[in-house]
């Protein structure tokens, strides 16, 4: 993953929900973090897709809301209850 | 002939790269850099600015927000520390002792001629350079508080 020492916001947060677990995500090295050492799943389509996407907005290739789209598409292949302003 | 021996700087011993956190960031974003990191203590900073506005140790979440029983998603603006303690990069690990005995503070922020953070120099940091120093500044930990100080020699930012 990228450097630690950048993150940039979201515009909202990301509140995923399963049992017993509340994780609120609202920055794009937050998201990596939570791809990376708090994921229900090891490895997935979606979730190899928002970690690039994460690494890409990281290094300023990409707008912030790409990694937030992408990390709501990982929760949904995770089986996470999502709540988003403006996920679907 | 010898040339006389540079004092250490704070630059010099001094923990790099710096992490940094905004005010918006919650409890639980915080704790997970601290464990990927394996830092204990984070700057908190002005987003897209840079400026420091605090600081956030791992002690801040256990005693400001799990002990106290808020939610993990609990804003660093509640339980940050404001006004970090800070130091520059050129000032010697003499006057970073100092300050952190004067002020019974563990660690401080250092930042650069932009006020944004370079690093920070903790207890640990100046033992390791300076056994005699790192013992004032535990000399200073220890001594009674004064019963008007604050915490840290900072101001608590309250929920």
């Amino acid at each position: 993953m990228s450097c630690l020492t950048q993150d940039r916001l979201w515009s909202e947060a990301v509140i995923l929900e399963a049992p017993k677990r509340v994780l609120r995500v609202q920055s794009t090295r937050d998201a990596c973090l939570c791809l990376k050492n708090h994921w229900p799943l090891a490895d997935g389509p979606a979730k190899r897709s928002a970690l690039a996407a994460c690494d890409r907005v990281i290094d300023g290739q990409d707008e912030p809301d790409a990694a937030r789209t992408a990390f709501i598409k990982a929760a949904e292949e995770a089986k996470f209850h999502v709540h988003s302003w403006t996920g679907e | 002939m010898v040339a006389p021996e540079q004092p250490l700087r704070v630059g010099d011993v001094m923990s790099r790269p710096v992490f940094t956190v905004s005010p918006t960031d919650t409890a639980q974003s915080v704790a997970r850099l601290m464990k990927e990191t394996g830092v204990g203590a984070v700057p908190v900073e002005a987003p897209g600015v840079g400026t420091i506005l605090g600081i956030v140790t791992d002690r801040d979440i256990l005693s400001s927000v799990v002990a106290r029983g808020l939610s993990s998603s609990t804003a660093v603006f509640e339980f940050m520390t404001v006004s970090a303690q800070s130091c520059e990069e050129g000032d010697s690990i003499l006057l970073a002792a100092q300050k952190m005995h004067d002020l019974r503070i563990r660690r401080l922020v250092v930042v650069d001629e932009k006020r944004q953070a370079a690093g920070i120099v903790s207890l640990a940091d100046i033992t390791r350079a300076s056994p005699e120093l790192g013992g004032l500044v535990l000399e200073g930990l220890n001594r009674p508080a004064a019963v008007s100080a604050q915490p840290e020699g900072m101001s608590q930012c309250h929920a």
